[in-house]
Parts: structure tokens; C-alpha cells; sequence
């Protein structure tokens, strides 16, 4: 019987949080310091997700895009309505057209992915996976299986892991239904877990 | 952030433990710098939406229309006004009337001149029925118009005519009249198709209003002036001029421009003529996507009447679907049928 999971929440703890919406209209309004507290709140999800995005091959250009990202919205900050869309998801809405963008300019081609139920059917046993990246090396190796997702599974499970976004966010942020959103969530984790089993097992 | 409709996962958690046993604080703190170092250095952004960069006056940014709208107009009131010349014989050999025969032509020699009634077709083994009399106005040869007036309705016509081609007309205008019989001829006995000045078609209508004959019908191609020296082209090669599409690929690509510069009309009309809506470029790209990327609505409402489709993905597995959802314009939405 597995303890009950907590979602993690990455982001620093703010006595006097400010909602996203006023900093950014307190940047539009000239406040330097404004755009810094946003930056620091999702600074670290926003990165990972357009370097796991990128994966390996390109991985270096995840230093501009990001870059890129954050001038985006600082540039449309008076565009920005919060009625439409949570910050979180308008800021990975950006992250992920300059991704795709990059793709685009590299000439990569995005498969489709193919969601194969196979990759459902997971053995069950072992420690979890808390327990599996206690090494550094086994980190590593898991960050790199989420690097070998298909594209659009990967985004959505750094977008739900690790920026904490909500499905529908995840869904508005990539143009798809709320069930596609979840669908690729649930293949992605499914097939993580079964990556590793099979390092579990290469180890025993 | 709530995972509405999602529980958190183990995998989850290690996913994030991972990252953080993983992230290089140094680095992330040199990014930081950088991003905000660009940030200062670009350009405040006011709070509103800034006023357009060129503002000119009214009638400055109107300047092209206006342009085009009086040089439209000088045109047409030049037509209008425009009165040529009164042709004279030696001027023939410029603008020569060309007469096609579709159906074989009959042995009598055709008038040079003439407003009498062309040699009707021919109608294998059927004698010509008398021609209505129809008043005919030579106006520049009486005498060879007299003659064609008697020598047109003559008996029955060969069925073929000879292989000798008839002598090049003399007249710049060479009208043809065919008049209707009691009954239209059959569907085969197609007449004659005159290739000529656009003024002999004007010509030819005020003959017919001053002769009062209703039943008068001219079948005049007008050919450019500049084509003195047309000569009469086989029929099919004016079916095929005439009949000439433009290559699909060809309408394709301009129809995806037409989409993405937001010319809203000639998107409808080359789908009108049967433009593939669908037809993608190089990077997969569609009309649809491309207007929908460049925020034109009606473009993208004009492609999704033709049947244009949303699901339709380019080469960066991006459909219009996709683009406009992530846009969250309404108005966008709506044109492409996903808004309310």
C-alpha cells in the first residue's frame, strides 16, 4: 500500500503572495521589481519544461528560447487577460510556440506519437520511484526516459509535474481537449514507469 | 494549481525530486541575470496598447485607392468619349475581320462587306430554308453588299465547303449577322465565331437598333488590337485558350497566400474555381493554418465554408485547431466555427 502522493509545490513560499495578473500589470505599469517576482515564481518549471521539450539534440538552444519566452511576455504583458487564461498557462502557451518554433526553423519533424496501449501494462512491484532517484545517476536516468516521450506527452507531463498546471490548463496551453490532455498524461506516466522496471531490473 | 480531474502520480513526485537532484543553481542563477539583464534593456512596454507607428492622414492613407479610383474613372469616361477615326479601306490589313467556319462554309464566296445574312451553316442533305428577310445596311461596299444580299440565299449548300480558304476580307469590320430561321438550327450547325475590333461589336449592335431587326445575333470574339495579324485560329485552339486552367498546385499556392496576406476575396474566388483547400506547402502548412496564424478571421471563414479543414496538422504536428486555441481570440474562434 503506497502512502498518499502530495503535489509538490516548487514555488517558494510568499507571505504576501500577489497574484500573477497584478505583477504583471504592475510591470505594464513600470514597476521593475514586478517582472522579477513573476520571473522567480515560474522561472524554474518554464525552463525544464521547454529544455525537456527540446530533449537532448537541442538542448542548447533551451537558454534562448527561454530567454525568448520570458521577453514575450514581458513585450505582451498588456495583452495578457486573466478571464481568458491563468498566467501559468498563457506562459507555457509562449514556451511552447517558441519550442515549436524551433522545430520549425531546425526543419524537425514532430511525429505524431503513437499512444500504444502496450505501454500501459506496467509491472506493479518494487520500490517506487521516490526511491529509485535517490542516486544521482538515477535521476538522470529518468529525466532522460521523460526526455524520450513523444513530444506532445512529454509537455504535458513536465507541464503537470512539475509546473503544476491543471489539466485544463494543460489542455488550453496546448490546444486540445481536456481528455486528450489527460490521455497523454496517463501514457506518459505509464510508460515512465515502465522504463523504470527495466532499469530496476538492469540494476538488480 | 489544482489537478482537476488528475490525482498525483509517484512518478510525479520522482519527476520532480529528479529535476531538482539535477538542477545546476549556479546556471540557474546566471540565467536569471541574463533574462532580466535583456528585459532592461528593452524598450518599456505602456500599459496600453500602442497607437500605430504611422499615423498619416486620411487622405494620405487612402492615397492608393484614390489613385486607382481616378485612374478607373479616366478610363471610363475615355471609352465613353473616345470616338475613332472613320476607317478607312488600307486599313484592313491592321485589324482584319477573321471568320472561323466552324461548320463547313459554302462554296459561294463570302461578302467582304456585309450586314446580309452569313451563309448559314450547313445542314447535311436538308435544303436551306428561305432565309427571313432581313434588312441589310452595307455601309462602306453597297455594291459587294448588294451582291451577297442576292447571292446569300441561294439553294441548297454543299455539305462541304472547298479547300481553298475564302479571300481575305478588305474591311477592318466585318460584322457577321446570322439571322435566326422560322426555327433554330440544330444543335450540330454551329455558326460563325468572328474574331474582330472591339468597335465592330458596338457597331454591329447599332446596326441592329436602326434596322429594328430583333432577330439579328452577332457571335463576335473580340480579339486585341494588337493581334492585327490574327489569323483564324482553328477552333479548338480558341476552346483551348479560352478553356486554360490554372494548374491546381499553381492555385494552391496562391490561394495560401491570398490566406495569409488576408485577401479575403481572392481567396473566395480562387475557391471558387476549384482551389484544393486543403493543399499544404512544404512545411505541411494549409490555407487554413496560415490564415489563422496571421489572425485573419475572414480568410479563415471563407476557407471553412469551402470545407477547409481544422484538423489538418503541418510538418510541427500543428493543426488550426491547435493555433487558434492557443491564440484565445474570439473572433478567431468563432470565424473557424469553435467559438460559441
Amino acid at each position: 500500500m503506497r502512502p498518499a502522493v502530495q503535489r509538490v509545490d516548487w514555488r517558494p513560499m510568499e507571505p504576501d503572495r500577489v497574484d500573477d495578473a497584478d505583477l504583471l500589470r504592475a510591470h505594464s505599469a513600470g514597476d521593475a521589481h514586478a517582472f522579477a517576482r513573476l520571473y522567480d515564481r515560474y522561472d524554474r518549471p518554464c525552463f525544464q519544461f521547454i529544455r525537456r521539450t527540446l530533449g537532448g539534440a537541442h538542448a542548447d538552444a533551451a537558454e534562448d528560447l527561454h530567454q525568448e519566452t520570458w521577453l514575450a511576455v514581458s513585450n505582451n504583458a498588456a495583452a495578457f487577460d486573466a478571464r481568458k487564461a491563468s498566467f501559468p498557462a498563457w506562459l507555457f502557451t509562449i514556451a511552447r510556440h517558441k519550442v515549436w518554433d524551433h522545430f520549425r526553423r531546425q526543419k524537425v519533424a514532430v511525429l505524431a506519437s503513437v499512444e500504444d496501449d502496450a505501454a500501459m501494462m506496467v509491472p506493479d512491484a518494487g520500490p517506487t520511484p521516490l526511491q529509485q532517484v535517490e542516486s544521482r545517476e538515477l535521476a538522470q536516468r529518468l529525466v532522460a526516459a521523460v526526455e524520450a516521450l513523444p513530444l506532445e506527452q512529454r509537455g504535458a507531463f513536465v507541464m503537470f509535474a512539475h509546473a503544476g498546471l491543471s489539466l485544463e490548463e494543460i489542455a488550453r496551453a496546448t490546444g486540445v481537449a481536456v481528455e486528450t490532455a489527460k490521455s497523454r498524461l496517463r501514457y506518459a506516466r505509464a510508460t515512465l514507469r515502465r522504463a523504470l522496471a527495466g532499469e530496476r531490473s538492469a540494476h538488480v | 494549481m489544482s489537478d482537476h480531474g488528475a490525482a498525483p502520480d509517484p512518478i510525479d513526485e520522482a519527476y520532480v525530486q529528479a529535476e531538482a537532484r539535477l538542477s545546476d543553481e549556479a546556471a540557474r542563477a546566471a540565467r536569471r541575470e541574463r533574462v532580466l539583464a535583456a528585459l532592461a534593456r528593452e524598450p518599456a512596454t505602456p500599459a496600453v496598447a500602442p497607437a500605430p507607428a504611422w499615423r498619416g492622414p486620411a487622405w494620405r492613407r487612402g492615397g492608393w485607392l484614390a489613385a486607382a479610383c481616378v485612374a478607373g474613372l479616366s478610363l471610363f469616361v475615355a471609352s465613353q468619349v473616345y470616338e475613332p477615326l472613320p476607317r478607312q479601306p488600307q486599313t484592313a490589313a491592321r485589324a482584319p475581320a477573321a471568320v472561323v467556319a466552324v461548320a463547313p462554309t459554302p462554296s459561294v464566296p463570302t461578302p467582304a462587306i456585309s450586314n446580309a445574312p452569313a451563309p448559314r451553316p450547313a445542314i447535311r442533305g436538308v435544303a436551306a430554308a428561305p432565309e427571313p428577310p432581313v434588312r441589310t445596311e452595307a455601309r462602306t461596299a453597297p455594291a459587294d453588299a448588294a451582291k451577297a444580299e442576292t447571292a446569300a440565299p441561294q439553294g441548297p449548300l454543299p455539305d462541304m465547303a472547298p479547300a481553298a480558304p475564302p479571300p481575305p476580307p478588305p474591311l477592318a469590320i466585318a460584322p457577321v449577322r446570322r439571322a435566326f430561321p422560322a426555327e433554330p438550327p440544330a444543335a450540330s450547325s454551329v455558326g460563325e465565331i468572328v474574331v474582330t475590333g472591339g468597335r465592330a461589336e458596338k457597331a454591329t449592335a447599332a446596326n441592329d437598333v436602326a434596322s429594328g431587326d430583333a432577330r439579328d445575333e452577332t457571335v463576335t470574339v473580340t480579339a486585341s488590337r494588337r493581334s492585327s495579324a490574327f489569323a483564324a485560329p482553328p477552333a479548338a485552339a480558341l476552346g483551348r485558350f479560352a478553356a486554360s486552367p490554372a494548374r491546381p498546385a499553381d492555385q494552391a499556392a496562391r490561394l495560401r497566400a491570398a490566406a495569409t496576406a488576408g485577401r479575403t476575396a481572392e481567396v473566395e474566388s480562387l475557391l471558387h474555381q476549384g482551389a484544393p483547400a486543403d493543399a499544404p506547402d512544404a512545411n505541411g502548412d494549409t490555407a487554413l493554418i496560415k490564415s489563422v496564424q496571421a489572425d485573419h478571421p475572414a480568410a479563415a471563414a471563407a476557407l471553412r465554408r469551402h470545407g477547409a479543414s481544422l484538423d489538418h496538422r503541418n510538418n510541427a504536428g500543428e493543426s488550426a485547431r491547435d493555433i487558434a486555441a492557443a491564440k484565445g481570440d474570439a473572433a478567431l474562434d468563432q470565424a473557424i466555427g469553435l467559438g460559441p
